[in-house]
């Protein structure tokens, strides 16, 4: 598994949300790229960062700062927020983004998706955010009716790396990851799943050692990392153990 | 596979059930086209198309006065990613906004309003009724293969009213009537038509043919 450290940006400013909200915003570090490579340093291996703003515009907002990170460091970036057609996902592959993460165009517009990850496959991940299961789009201020599965079929075999499931109701809460709800949708498709939302403490990244969840690809820690609850030093070493003992 | 035409009381109907009907015989999976006014159906089904004829405001209320039909719709259209086709005012409703006597919302998949259409020159009536070729300016699925542009065929149109698109990208096909007039908008699994294709024969047909064949 891989555990990635989350960046998300909101003003140019490194912060973190409580469930999406926006008026909830706690500011972690003014310097993302600062952050980034406090990341780097910590021994972590992909970084995962949102375009907050980009992410309710609908186009990336937050570009400058995301540069300033892909120049600081070398480890592997996935990005979200506001990538919601093709020039955007080739521009922020061309900057040197790893992955682009598609959310609400994912939602709306599945073509897209299929189309940007036939033309580059493994590069292109769909973020799929869910309140009680329902899928949520326009930077989580809508949520709709439909199963975040039933979106996540749309893509078998297109060539999408990854499903980031965000559980909204759990992010930013400390409250642990939603593991029961983010296993059956990676035991319903054959996309690697990364769960997100919620992660606490060590205990979660030892649930994500366990042979029930080992079906998921990895977990996006945020407010945990930044708070101290989680220690990185720690965390990566259980993961490296395991990882050797397999 | 299921085609809803969704029935709020505005007009053209029947013709616009006819031609799907028609287009849908001569696929090779015939797909079941159903006039309906239950959201639930609308909901479940494969392909929405929305008619209208009329003014704006009075369209926006009758598809209001039909409980639970806008929500159906949306959802079906914006999240389960369902085709969807507008034709007439069913397209304008797609804009942020109508301005036909009074301002009302639209349903603001295509950013714009719909306006007056202005044509340069006096002697060009206004409504707009007749036949016009249409300029492709945007590849789209819908309208391959369907020999357009200036000696290619024709559309029928009868409006007054346009829906002047504020992102130039979302404009797939104009026509010209004094001035450049909006004939088909398309964004994300959505399109519409100013123009009647249900009026307008062949060239009609195999519009709404690449519609039902369209997997978005």
């Amino acid at each position: 598994m891989i555990l990635f450290p989350a960046i998300d940006l909101k003003n140019g400013q490194c912060v973190r949300l409580e469930q999406g909200d926006m008026a909830r915003a706690t500011v972690f570090n003014l310097d993302p790229a600062a952050q980034a490579k406090s990341f780097a340093a910590q021994g972590f291996e992909y970084l995962h960062v949102v375009d907050l703003d980009g992410a309710f515009a609908g186009k990336p907002v937050n570009a400058q700062a995301v540069e300033a990170m892909l120049k600081a460091i070398t480890m592997p970036v996935q990005l979200g927020g506001g990538i919601r057609d093709l020039a955007t996902v080739e521009a922020w592959l061309a900057k040197g983004v790893t992955r682009v993460i598609i959310g609400t165009a994912a939602v709306r517009d599945p073509e897209l998706v299929k189309s940007a990850a036939k033309k580059y496959p493994g590069r292109v991940a769909v973020g799929l955010d869910a309140r009680n299961g329902k899928v949520a789009v326009e930077g989580w201020a809508e949520t709709s009716q439909v199963t975040a599965l039933e979106i996540a079929q749309r893509f078998e075999d297109a060539g999408v790396a990854a499903i980031i499931f965000t559980d909204i109701a759990r992010d930013g809460l400390l409250k642990g990851l939603n593991l029961d709800a983010t296993i059956a949708l990676a035991d319903a498709i054959s996309i690697p799943v990364i769960a997100s939302g919620g992660l606490a403490s060590i205990e979660d990244v030892k649930a994500m050692l366990t042979p029930r969840a080992k079906k998921l690809a990895g977990a996006i820690a945020g407010r945990a990392l930044y708070d101290g609850r989680l220690d990185p030093a720690a965390a990566l070493a259980l993961i490296r153990n395991a990882r050797a003992a397999a | 596979m299921s085609v809803a035409i969704i029935d709020y009381g505005s007009g053209n109907l029947h013709s616009a059930a006819k031609a799907f009907e028609r287009a849908a015989r001569s696929q090779e999976n015939p797909q079941k086209v159903m006039v309906t006014r239950d959201p639930e159906a609308v909901y479940r089904a494969d392909r929405i198309v929305l008619p209208g004829v009329g003014a704006f405001a009075d369209c926006r209320r009758g598809l209001d006065a039909v409980n639970g039909m806008l929500e159906a719709l949306t959802e079906a259209v914006r999240v389960k990613a369902r085709p969807f086709f507008g034709i007439c005012v069913g397209m304008q409703l797609m804009a942020t906004r109508g301005k036909e006597h009074v301002t009302t919302d639209g349903f603001d998949w295509v950013k714009g309003d719909v306006e007056k259409i202005t044509p340069r020159d006096e002697n060009l009536k206004i409504p707009h009724m007749g036949w016009n070729t249409l300029e492709v300016l945007r590849e789209h699925p819908v309208l391959e293969r369907l020999d357009l542009g200036p000696k290619g065929r024709h559309a029928y149109f009868v409006h007054s009213y346009h829906l002047n698109a504020a992102d130039e990208t979302n404009v797939l096909a104009r026509a010209d009537y004094g001035g450049p007039v909006t004939a088909v908008v398309g964004k994300d699994t959505a399109i519409g038509t100013q123009f009647h294709p249900e009026k307008s024969q062949r060239f009609g047909l195999a519009l709404i043919s690449n519609f039902l064949k369209w997997k978005p």
